[in-house]
Order: structure tokens, then C-alpha cells, then sequence
């Protein structure tokens, strides 16, 4: 599996203290910076996708790989979830910021000997 | 004399014999912003990096080309697109070939008059900016293909 791209993104839940939103959040803003236009261009298969994702945040516990997993269109979606991401507490409320952060990576099995640059 | 070919698979003509020729493989997309100072080119510098910086494309490698070979068209849209310096906004862009175009777009708020410091422009700017990567590229016809590319 070769890695065609690295997504990045960053989702937070401002008040909810609910980690996997702002997982799902940073999963979107990773996914909608981009758009992988070969599939269509080369016609290629989007199901032989492989899907990598890292979520980082401060309890990875708390977050629902699954829930995270269905926010992925296409591809085989792979969710792994690290201590990461940032918590920010507002000391005189005690309200807890949750901040996520999010690595998508696609990968599919491409080989170089099937491309060529076009001669000039 | 030459044959032209529809090819529903990219939905324009290409030359028979010819696989395809300038090939989109990815689009990045970013906003950017000038808050103070009114400059259009700033905010379009700003938008472009947040397309270029949000992801990683690693393309050239997974086809076995060299980087240099990507071509990079940016399409920047903003209130006032003669204000835009587009050599500014090359000049982000680590390699490759391409160019930059300039239309109307974006979005300018009027500041409220109160907002207004000295020396500051009356206006905030959003930017935005497309990165659109392709590869003159083909697929080679002598080698046998494998498995993830279909014809």
C-alpha cells in the first residue's frame, strides 16, 4: 500500500466534553481540505482504499472508534486513538475545552510501473 | 490526421493511442484572511497556505515521479482580484510548475466604525484558495498492470 496523501485537521467540542464530536470534527476538517480528483481521473477504484486514522486527544478512552469510522465516505477505514489533541480549562468556570486532532492518510495499492510521465 | 476519442472514464476527448495527457490528481482547498490591514495579497498568501499546509500529498512518490513534475495550478478568489500580487503568491509554492489566476470572490466586511483603529483598513478580507495538482502522465503500455488500477 503506497500512501497517496496526509490529511490533517482539527476539531474541538467547546463545551460537551464529548471527545468523539470533537474527533468527528477534526476528522471532517481533515477529509474536506482535499479531494483525491485521481480516482476519477485515472479511473481508479475508491473501494481498494485503505483509510488510516490517528485521532489524538486527552482521553482516548472517551472516544468511539466506530462513531469516528462512519464519518469516512470511502475506503477501508482503519481508527486509532493516542494521547494528543488539547484541553483547555477556563479556571474560574472549570468548563473544559475538548481539542482534537486528526490524521487521515489513503493508501492504495499503486504501482509505479503502471505510470509513465507523457514524453514532451 | 488524428482520431479523437471520448472517454467516458475522464469525460473528454483524448487523442487515440493516448492514455491521457495533463491529469488532475488532487485538489487542496484554503481560506485566509487579512484582519487589519486590507491587503488582498496577504489574505491570499494566508488562504493558499492553509490549502498547501493542511495536507501532505506524497503523489510524485507513489507514481515514481520526480517532484518537479507537478504541475500546480492555484485559483485564488477575492473581492478585488486586480489587488493581488500573484508573484507574492507563487512564490509560496515549494515546486513545481504552474500558475495562478485570480477572480472575484472571497467575501469583505465592512468593519463596524467603532472597530476602526488608526492606520487600520476599514474592511476585513477572507480569501480563498484552490491548488489544483496534476501530472502530465500516462499509463505505460508495455508493462503489465496489477492490481488498484483499473481500465
Amino acid at each position: 500500500m503506497t500512501r497517496l496523501i496526509l490529511e490533517l485537521g482539527a476539531g474541538n467540542d467547546l463545551y460537551g466534553e464529548d471527545y468523539t464530536k470533537a474527533a468527528c470534527r477534526a476528522v471532517q476538517d481533515a477529509l474536506h481540505h482535499s479531494s483525491l480528483t485521481l480516482f476519477r481521473t485515472l479511473n481508479l477504484a475508491h473501494g481498494d482504499m485503505q483509510v488510516n486514522v490517528t485521532i489524538g486527544v486527552q482521553h482516548p478512552e472517551r472516544v468511539d472508534a466506530a462513531v469516528v469510522a462512519a464519518e469516512l465516505p470511502r475506503g477501508k477505514a482503519i481508527v486509532t486513538v493516542v494521547h494528543g489533541g488539547q484541553n483547555v480549562t477556563d479556571p474560574d468556570s472549570g468548563s473544559v475545552s475538548v481539542i482534537a486532532s486528526a490524521a487521515v492518510e489513503a493508501c492504495l495499492d499503486l504501482n509505479p510501473n503502471d505510470w509513465q510521465l507523457s514524453p514532451t | 490526421m488524428y482520431w479523437l476519442l471520448w472517454d467516458r472514464t475522464i469525460k473528454q476527448p483524448v487523442e487515440r493511442g493516448k492514455q491521457m495527457a495533463k491529469t488532475r490528481v488532487a485538489m487542496e482547498l484554503g481560506m485566509g484572511s487579512s484582519l487589519r490591514r486590507g491587503d488582498y495579497t496577504q489574505a491570499a498568501v494566508r488562504a493558499l497556505k492553509d490549502a498547501l499546509w493542511h495536507n501532505s500529498l506524497s503523489m510524485a512518490e507513489a507514481f515514481g515521479f520526480a517532484k518537479e513534475a507537478m504541475i500546480v495550478d492555484v485559483e485564488i478568489a477575492v473581492q478585488h482580484p486586480d489587488q493581488v500580487d500573484t508573484a507574492t503568491v507563487k512564490a509560496v509554492l515549494p515546486y513545481g510548475t504552474g500558475t495562478v489566476t485570480v477572480t472575484h470572490g472571497g467575501l469583505d466586511i465592512t468593519k463596524p466604525t467603532r472597530n476602526r483603529a488608526a492606520g487600520t483598513s476599514d474592511k476585513t478580507i477572507i480569501a480563498h484558495a484552490a491548488v489544483l495538482v496534476s501530472f502530465d502522465m500516462e499509463r505505460q503500455t508495455s508493462a503489465p498492470t496489477t492490481a488498484g488500477a483499473r481500465v
